[in-house]
C-alpha cells in the first residue's frame, strides 16, 4: 500500500465517525453526567490502609489534647485539633484539595469554590476552606461528586479566561494552567465573546492583565493583611467584578511584590522580568539577600550568566515567604556598574587598566611604606565574613589595628553579643505584646492628602452599596449555580474594603525602611494579638496603629527614669519588647543612649531568663559578623590620620576628612561611591556570585551560593586580599574557604552554625556604668531612601525608578 | 606539501590495542614522528612563521608527550595516542584557527597572562591560580 494511498483513507470522511460527532452532544466527562452522592453506606475503612504521609510537611499543633477530633479523609481517619478547617484536615491526611482563593498566611474568603469535597450527610459539596472540619465528618475528596463540583468551577473559571497561556509569564507556573490539566474539563461550551478588563497601573514593579483575574482576591487580602496597605480591593458584581485601586494611583507598599507570588493566574506579573524569559529556562539557586539586616532566604533564578529574577524560599522565622520590594527587584543592578578589570588611577585623573600582577604590586608597596597605624581597612555593608576576616587578619598583619565595618559607628560595642543584635529572634517578636521602637522608625513622612479623592471614593462608595444590595437580592433566588456562590461570597468583602479606604487614603504611609520583614512581623502581631506599639523619632507613618512618644532623647530619659505615662504600659506588659535602630550607632552619644535603653528594659523586666525583649535592629548584612569577628576601630580618628585606606566594598563612608595624599584602594563590585575617591580598583563578585557567610539581625548564620559566575576579570573578595597578603609579604594562612572558616571558628564559632540562630548568652548587666551625656539632638532617620541603599540598589535601574514614583513628595 | 599531509592521515588506521608497553611507546614516536613531520605544512596553513620556529613547536609537542610520561597502562596510552591523532587530524585539516594554535602551542597555559616576571617563581600555586583566573 503506498503512502497516498494510506494519506487519502487518512482524509477521506469515515461515514461511521461523522455520526457519532454529530451525535455526540458536548458534555462533561460522561462518567460525571450524572453523579451520585456517595451517601450510601460504605465498607468501614479497612483498618490496614497505609498511612499518608502530610501534604508538604504539614505539621498539626494540639494546643490541648482534649480538642483534638477525629474526622475521616476518604476514609483515614485523622486527628486534627478543634478549629481547623476541612481543608487543613484532608492536607493533615495528605491529600491536597484544588484552591485558588485559600492561602495559608491570608485569611479565609471561599469564594473560588475550588476546593469543594463532598461530606457525608451534606446535601451538596461544601466549600473546605471555609468548613470548620467537625467531629466524625466523613470527607471524600475523590467522588465523582467532588470531580464534578471541581469541573464545573473550572469550567466557569475558564469561561472569562484569556487563551494567552503562550504569551503569558505565568506560564508553566500557573495554578490555574495546572489544575485545569488536572480537574478541568477537556472541552468547553462556552462560545460567547469573552469579557474583557482594563489593565490597572500599579507602579513600577507589578505589571497587570487584568482580564486574566479569576477574582480569588489573594492580593487584596495580602495587601490588606500582611502589607497593611489599603490600596486594592474589588469594584463590581458578577462579570464586572474588577480587582483595582479604586482611584488612578499606585500600589505603595514595600512588599508589593509578593502579590505576584500569590496571585494564582498571570493576572499580576513582575513588570521588570515580563517577556525576559520562560520560568523553565531558568535555574534556580537558593541563597539569601543581603541587601538589609535581615538575610531573607531567596531563590536566584539564572539563565546562563545572567541573574532573571529573584524570588522567596519559605523560612518560617526570618521572612516567612515574603520579600521586600528591594530585595525582588534590585538584581538588575547587578548587570550595570560593575567593575570588572583592576585598574589604576593614572596621573590625568583617568582609569587604566592593568593586570592582577601589577596592581597587587603596586599596592602591597605602597601599603608597605605607610607608617603602620596609618593603614586603615573598613569593610563594606554588603561584606561576607570570610572577607571580613580576611581584611581584619591583613590589617592586623601589616601593624595596624583600625578595621571596622561601616554602619557599626565609631566605637562600636563588640563585647556583649546581646547588645548588638535581635534577641527575641524575628519570629519571637510574634510573642511580644508591647513594642517600643527606639529610632528605629525610618519612614518616609509622605502624606498624599488627596482631598479630591475623598468626593470620589464617597460618590463611589454609595453607588454600589445600592448596587450591591439590590444585586444580592436577585442573586438569592438563582441559587442554582455554585459560581453565583462564589460571586456572593465577596460581597461582604467588597463592602468592608471600601469604607476602609476612605480611612486610609488620607494618611497615606510610606514603607518602613530599614527591614520591612521585620515590621511585616511587628503588623502581624498587631494584628494578630493587639499588641501596642509606642515609638520614639522623627514623626512618621506606620502601617499599623503606633503611638508617637517623642523625636528624640527627651522621651527616652523620661521614660528610663519613671517619668512617662508609657511606663507602665511597659510594666503591665507581659512580653514587653524594645527594638532600638542600628541608626543609633553612629550617634556620638550611642553609650548614654544605649543605658537609657537599657534602664527601661531593667525597669519594664523586658530581659528575663525566659524572655529577651531587647532587641537592636540592624541595617546592614555585614554588620553582626563584622562586630562577631570584632572588626571595631582601634582609635575613632583613624580616617584623619590615614594614609592608605582600604576600603572593601565601602561606599558610604565619610572621606571628607581623608588628607589629600592618601592612597584609596576600593575593592568590589559596583563602580559606586567609593571609587571616586580610589587610587586603585579591585574588582570583586557580588553576592549573586560567591560563596559567603553572613550573619543576620537576629544571629543566624547563613550562606550565599553562586548563582551566576563573576563578572570580566574579578575574584572573590576573601582571595584578593589574601593574594595581596602574600604580594605584600605578610602571606595569611589560608588558602580555600574551609581554611579562612576554620580560622573563623577560632574568632566567633556561632558563624559556622549555618542556619541556626546563635542566641547570645550573656546579658548587659554585666557592663560598665556609663557616664556620657545624651546630647538633645533628635534621632535622625539612618535611611533616606529605602529604595537605594546599597552598591547594588544604587545601581538599579528598577530602584530609581520606585524611589522616583513611590517616595514622591 | 599539505595535501600529502593530509592523506598520509586520512589513510592512517586505527591500530589496535597495543600488546606491550615497548609496542606503545613505538607507537608513540611514530606519532611524534607523524606530528614533526606535518609541521611545515601546518606552519604554512596557520601563518606561522612569524609568531614560533619549527623547532619551538617541536618542543611544545615534545613537552605535550612528556606530560603523560608517568603513564604505563598500554590502554591509557593507546587512548592518550588516539587523543593525540584526533588533534593532529583537526589541526592538520584546518579544523583550527591560528588563534587556538596560538593559544595552546606558541604561548601555552601560563604564556598568555605573560604577568609572570621571575620574582613570582617563589609564590604559592594560590597566587599563581589567583592570577589566572577566580575558580580554583
Ligand atoms: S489579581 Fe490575581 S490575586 Fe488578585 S484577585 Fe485576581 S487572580 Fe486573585
Ligand atoms: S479555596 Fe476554598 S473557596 Fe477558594
Amino acid at each position: 500500500m503506498g503512502l497516498g494511498l494510506l494519506a487519502s483513507r487518512l482524509i477521506r470522511p469515515q461515514k461511521t465517525a461523522a455520526r457519532t460527532l454529530l451525535l455526540r452532544s458536548i458534555v462533561t466527562k460522561p462518567e460525571l453526567q450524572s453523579p451520585e452522592p456517595a451517601t450510601a453506606p460504605q465498607p468501614d475503612p479497612t483498618p490496614d490502609l497505609p498511612p499518608r504521609t502530610p501534604l508538604a510537611g504539614a505539621r498539626v499543633h494540639f494546643p490541648n489534647p482534649e480538642d483534638a477530633i477525629e474526622v475521616f479523609v476518604d476514609g483515614y481517619p485523622v486527628k486534627i485539633p478543634k478549629g481547623m478547617t476541612v481543608l487543613q484536615a484532608c492536607e493533615v491526611a495528605g491529600v491536597d484539595i484544588p484552591r485558588f482563593c485559600y492561602h495559608s498566611r491570608l485569611s479565609i474568603a471561599g469564594n473560588c469554590r475550588m476546593c469543594l469535597v463532598e461530606v457525608e450527610k451534606s446535601p451538596k459539596p461544601v466549600a473546605s476552606c471555609a468548613m470548620p472540619a467537625l467531629p466524625g465528618m466523613k470527607i471524600k475528596t475523590d467522588t465523582p461528586v467532588a470531580k464534578k463540583a471541581r469541573e464545573g468551577v473550572m469550567e466557569f473559571l475558564l469561561m472569562n479566561h484569556p487563551l494567552d497561556c503562550p504569551i503569558c509569564d505565568q506560564g508553566g507556573e500557573c495554578d490555574l494552567q495546572d489544575q485545569s490539566m488536572a480537574f478541568g474539563s477537556d472541552r468547553g461550551r462556552f462560545t460567547e465573546v469573552k469579557r474583557s478588563v482594563v489593565d490597572k497601573n500599579l507602579g513600577p514593579l507589578v505589571k497587570t492583565v487584568m482580564t486574566r483575574c479569576i477574582q480569588c482576591t489573594r492580593c487584596v487580602r495580602f495587601a490588606t493583611e500582611v502589607a497593611g496597605v489599603q490600596d486594592l480591593g474589588m469594584l463590581g458584581r458578577g462579570s464586572g467584578e474588577e480587582i483595582g485601586t479604586y482611584v488612578e494611583k499606585l500600589m505603595t507598599s514595600e512588599l508589593s511584590g509578593n502579590v505576584i507570588d500569590i496571585c494564582p493566574v498571570g493576572a499580576l506579573t513582575s513588570k521588570p522580568f515580563a517577556f525576559k524569559a520562560r520560568n523553565w529556562e531558568l535555574k534556580g539557586t537558593e541563597t539569601i539577600d543581603v541587601t538589609d539586616a535581615v538575610g531573607s532566604n531567596i531563590r536566584i533564578d539564572s539563565r546562563g550568566p545572567e541573574v532573571m529574577r529573584i524570588t522567596p524560599r519559605l523560612n518560617e522565622d526570618i521572612n516567612e515567604e515574603w520579600i521586600s520590594d528591594k530585595t525582588r527587584f534590585c538584581y538588575d543592578g547587578l548587570k550595570r556598574q560593575r567593575l570588572n578589570d583592576p585598574m589604576i588611577r593614572s596621573s590625568d585623573g583617568r582609569f587604566k587598566i592593568v593586570s592582577w600582577h601589577d596592581v597587587l604590586a603596586v599596592v602591597a608597596e605602597i601599603a608597605l611604606q605607610v607608617k603602620p597605624e596609618e593603614i586603615v581597612g573598613i569593610a563594606g555593608k554588603l561584606s561576607d565574613a570570610e572577607s571580613m576576616m580576611a581584611l581584619k587578619d591583613f590589617i592586623n598583619k601589616m601593624g595596624s589595628n583600625n578595621v571596622w565595618c561601616e554602619g557599626n559607628g565609631p566605637s562600636p560595642n563588640a563585647d556583649l553579643r546581646s547588645g548588638y543584635i535581635m534577641n527575641s529572634g524575628i519570629s519571637g517578636l510574634e510573642n511580644a505584646d508591647v513594642f517600643l521602637l527606639v529610632g528605629t522608625e525610618v519612614i518616609q513622612l509622605t502624606f498624599l492628602i488627596c482631598l479630591g479623592w475623598n468626593a470620589w471614593i464617597i460618590a463611589v462608595m454609595s453607588f454600589t452599596f445600592c448596587y450591591f444590595f439590590a444585586y444580592e437580592l436577585v442573586c438569592c433566588f438563582y441559587d442554582v449555580l455554585n459560581l453565583f456562590f462564589a460571586f456572593m461570597f465577596c460581597t461582604p468583602f467588597c463592602t468592608f474594603s471600601l469604607p476602609l479606604c476612605l480611612i486610609f487614603c488620607l494618611m497615606k504611609c510610606q514603607p518602613r525602611v530599614e527591614a520591612a520583614m521585620v515590621n511585616a512581623r511587628i503588623r502581624k502581631t498587631v494584628r494578630g494579638s493587639n499588641a501596642k506599639v509606642a515609638y520614639i523619632g522623627p514623626p512618621a507613618d506606620f502601617n499599623y496603629d503606633c503611638e508617637h512618644l517623642g523625636t528624640g532623647p527627651e522621651t527616652l530619659t523620661e521614660i528610663a527614669e519613671g517619668r512617662h505615662p508609657f511606663c507602665s504600659t511597659i510594666s503591665n506588659a507581659k512580653n514587653p519588647a524594645i527594638i532600638v535602630g542600628a541608626g543609633l550607632f553612629e550617634r556620638s552619644d550611642k553609650d548614654a543612649v544605649f543605658s537609657a535603653v537599657e534602664t527601661i528594659a531593667k525597669n519594664g523586666n523586658v530581659v528575663r531568663p525566659d524572655w529577651n525583649g531587647f532587641n537592636v535592629l540592624l541595617l546592614n548584612a555585614a554588620q553582626a559578623a563584622a562586630l562577631d569577628l570584632g572588626l571595631v576601630p582601634e582609635s575613632s580618628q583613624s580616617i584623619e590620620s590615614a594614609k592608605f585606606v582600604y576600603l572593601m566594598g565601602a561606599d558610604d563612608v565619610d572621606l571628607e576628612k581623608l588628607p589629600n595624599d592618601a592612597f584609596v584602594v576600593y575593592q568590589g563590585h559596583h563602580g559606586d561611591r567609593g571609587v571616586y575617591r580610589a587610587n586603585v580598583i579591585l574588582p570583586a563578585s557580588a553576592f549573586s556570585e560567591k560563596e559567603g557567610t553572613y550573619e543576620n539581625t537576629e544571629g543566624c548564620t547563613q550562606q550565599t551560593l553562586p548563582a551566576v559566575p563573576t563578572v570580566g576579570d574579578a575574584r572573590d573578595d576573601w582571595k584578593i586580599i589574601r593574594a595581596l597578603s602574600e604580594v605584600a609579604g605578610v602571606r595569611l594562612p589560608y588558602d580555600t574557604v574551609g581554611a579562612v572558616r576554620s580560622r573563623i571558628k577560632t574568632v566567633a564559632p556561632n558563624l559556622l552554625s549555618v542556619d541556626e540562630r546563635e542566641p547570645a548568652t550573656f546579658w548587659a548587666s554585666l557592663k560598665p556604668e556609663v557616664t556620657q551625656k545624651m546630647s538633645s539632638a533628635p534621632f535622625d532617620p539612618a535611611i533616606k531612601n529605602f529604595y537605594m541603599t546599597d552598591s547594588i540598589t544604587r545601581a538599579s535601574k528598577i530602584m530609581a525608578q520606585c524611589s522616583a514614583l513611590l517616595l514622591k513628595k | 606539501m599539505a595535501t600529502g599531509a593530509v592523506a598520509a592521515l586520512r589513510n592512517m588506521k586505527v591500530a589496535g590495542n597495543s600488546k606491550s608497553l615497548e609496542e606503545a611507546r613505538a607507537r608513540v614516536f611514530d606519532f611524534f614522528k607523524l606530528a614533526c613531520r606535518s609541521l611545515p605544512s601546518v606552519m604554512d596553513i596557520y601563518n606561522l612563521d612569524d609568531v614560533v620556529t619549527r623547532s619551538q613547536l617541536r618542543s611544545a609537542i615534545a613537552s605535550q608527550i612528556r606530560k603523560n610520561s608517568h603513564v604505563t597502562n598500554t590502554k591509557v596510552i593507546d587512548m592518550l595516542l588516539f587523543k593525540g591523532m584526533e588533534e593532529l587530524g583537526n589541526i592538520v585539516e584546518h579544523h583550527k584557527q591560528r588563534h587556538h594554535i596560538i593559544g595552546q602551542y606558541v604561548l601555552g597555559k601560563d604564556g598568555i597572562l605573560q604577568d609572570l616576571s621571575p620574582k613570582d617563581e617563589g609564590s604559592s600555586d594560590f597566587l599563581k591560580n589567583f592570577y589566572s583566573g577566580n575558580y580554583f
